[in-house]
């Protein structure tokens, strides 16, 4: 008996469609190893075991017809909580949304149900997606599989932290910030922030509108590269006006290699103040593991990346003001009882379904897009967009995509980093590729020699050529390969598949 | 230019966050906290360059065949109403003077 923990995604589906085992097997492993699993990580905020196997027995009656199967039949999915989906909660890790039904399925949710997947569970999050460790959810911290005294990063933890559990093969989250690459590092798991445009947003509770992306966890490039196909392959959606017609396969230039291409080194990030020297340790490691493959390395500059966090703390809270001010307990969400006035139900409302951090980004986006103030941040930042994105025009002359640190860091210890603006600086790698819209990937590459967590390398393209991305990730994957699984102290704890 | 107490207080009316005293002076020095932190945004000086309010440049308005086609019901737009009354959502008073109980 072996755990279906060791088995990826195209095993899963392969495994389905030769009758090796059935997707309803399939899903009451993944049941299994979440009933073992989750009281050390709680990673879910719901377990929506009768949709999983609904979906199971449905892919079984398929292959018993003789039907062809899809391309992800049977594998498990987690699915992070601001994502709607019929007959499950949607909560946001938020006490507003506590009791919230999903009336309606997110597009990146149906797809991958289409495409095979089992929806086994909602993930954790931050509140919102307001944070970096997963500990401002409402509903309670998420830990980190490698050390559970640590946490899993965020805003996604719930989602990175169930893929590094094994409690799934593969997991949906957000990044508006970072918010799945930098929970991919601390969890060493592959997480991808799609091209903006790339992933329908429809049915994705918005935080910024103009920087969320939904992307894929896996702990192989294979299994996201299976996912991107599923997210973008039947192209555009009708429901959400930004999204692109950009079906690519996303398998076939994986096992291509390196050779010959070009792998810019951003050095002003690698030993920006903060970088841990076993992160700068692993990021040049990754350089020379590509270099060995044939890749050419060159230096590239960032200019203005360093105003990139100013101008996201400036966008992102005036975008998240604009989406959240939805939330006044008439139509959904927290209402308070006995109210006498509408102003007085909606600020009551507000004051207590919503934590402390999602007021505060609230509140700073309210002050920033406020008469006479508006000029002085909220345009500016937008001229310091326009300013980043062709910093990375001009490194995209010189390099096919730039090799950087997902995270400053490994993962903290709950409550190391109290500070709200002592975090935010924390997002100095990730932050500048939301800005400007284009894809990035958090790939796994060992473990630190100081902190022995996982350390990861992030792989910058240019827009709409996530597929490349892929194809370099594939070659880190190669060079650091068995050194980051799941996670050693719940490998194989239940799941068993026969 | 600091915020004062008085000043966050007329935000929170704004944003339509209740804050009590306790609240107030730790958001206060937050957004104090903050404010600085976007210091750059103040001191950068993009002369001439325009801005880009979306990554994707040149978005442009996407249409939709003008045809009648199912939206949500009327049962599931109400089911997470707290408080509703036949086909509508029901809020208390405007002006105040006959509140939900």
């Amino acid at each position: 008996m072996r755990s279906f923990d060791e088995l990826s995604a195209a095993e899963i589906a392969a495994g389905v469609a030769a009758g090796d085992f059935s997707a309803e097997e399939v899903a009451r492993a993944s049941l299994d190893a979440i009933e073992a699993r989750e009281p050390s990580i709680h990673a879910f905020l719901q377990v929506t075991e009768e949709l999983a196997l609904e979906r199971a027995r449905e892919l079984d009656r398929a292959r018993a017809a003789g039907e062809k199967l899809p391309p992800l039949a049977g594998v498990p999915l987690a699915v992070k909580d601001n994502m709607n989906l019929i007959g499950s909660r949607t909560t946001c890790g938020s006490r507003m949304l506590e009791d919230y039904e999903s009336p309606y399925t997110a597009t990146c949710v149906a797809r991958m149900v289409e495409a095979g997947c089992l929806p086994v569970a909602k993930a954790n999050m931050d509140e919102f997606a307001f944070g970096s460790s997963t500990e401002t959810s409402y509903f309670g911290k998420t830990a980190n599989p490698w050390d559970v005294e640590r946490v899993p990063g965020g805003s996604s933890g719930g989602s990175a932290a169930a893929v590094a559990a094994g409690e799934v093969t593969l997991a949906l989250g957000s990044d508006t910030g970072g918010s799945i690459r930098q929970p991919a590092s601390f969890c060493g798991v592959v997480g991808l922030k799609p091209t903006y445009g790339a992933v329908s947003r429809y049915g994705v509770v918005a935080f910024g509108s103009s920087l969320d992306q939904v992307g894929p966890f896996g702990r192989r490039v294979e299994d996201v590269a299976l996912a991107m196909n599923a997210l973008v392959g039947p192209g555009r959606d009708p429901l959400d006006s930004t999204s692109q017609d950009c079906p690519v396969d996303f398998l076939e230039h994986l096992e291509d290699g390196v050779r010959g291409l070009r792998i810019g080194v951003v050095s002003e990030l690698v030993e920006a103040r903060g970088v841990s020297a076993e992160v700068k340790a692993v990021v040049y490691a990754a350089a020379r593991a590509l270099q060995d493959q044939g890749a050419e390395l060159v230096e590239v500059a960032l200019p203005h990346i360093e105003d990139s966090i100013a101008a996201y703390y400036v966008i992102g809270p005036c975008e998240a003001f604009s989406n959240l001010a939805r939330f006044d307990g008439v139509r959904y969400g927290y209402q308070e009882p006995g109210c006498a006035t509408l102003a007085e139900q909606s600020e009551k409302s507000r004051a207590k379904g919503f934590g402390a951090e999602a007021k505060r980004r609230q509140m700073l986006g309210a002050y920033l897009l406020s008469s006479g103030v508006y000029d002085r941040y909220y345009y500016k930042a937008q001229q310091a967009r326009t300013l980043i994105t062709r910093s990375y025009a001009n490194a995209f002359e010189k390099a096919d995509v730039l090799l950087l640190p997902s995270s400053p860091r490994t993962a903290f210890k709950f409550g190391e980093i109290s500070d709200p603006t002592e975090m935010y600086a924390s997002d100095l790698c990730t932050i500048s590729s939301n800005i400007a819209g284009n894809g990035s990937i958090s790939v796994p590459a060992g473990l630190g020699r100081e902190t022995g967590l996982p350390v990861a390398v992030q792989l910058q393209g240019p827009a709409f050529k996530d597929r490349r991305l892929l194809t370099f990730a594939r070659a880190v994957e190669r060079a650091f390969e068995g050194e980051c699984a799941v996670a050693p102290a719940f490998a194989g704890k239940g799941g068993e598949l026969a | 230019m600091a915020l004062s107490e008085d000043d966050v207080r007329a935000i929170a009316e704004y944003a339509r966050i209740g804050l009590d005293d306790e609240e107030l002076t730790a958001m206060t020095a937050y957004m104090n906290d903050a404010v600085e932190l976007l210091r750059p945004i103040v001191e950068f000086d993009p002369a001439g360059v325009d801005p880009t309010f979306h990554p994707i440049g040149d978005l442009s308005d996407v249409m939709r065949d003008d045809e009648e086609r199912p939206g949500l019901s009327l049962e599931a737009a109400l089911e997470n109403a707290h408080a509703k009354e036949g086909r509508l959502f029901r809020v208390p008073s405007i002006l105040g003077g006959g509140g939900l109980s």
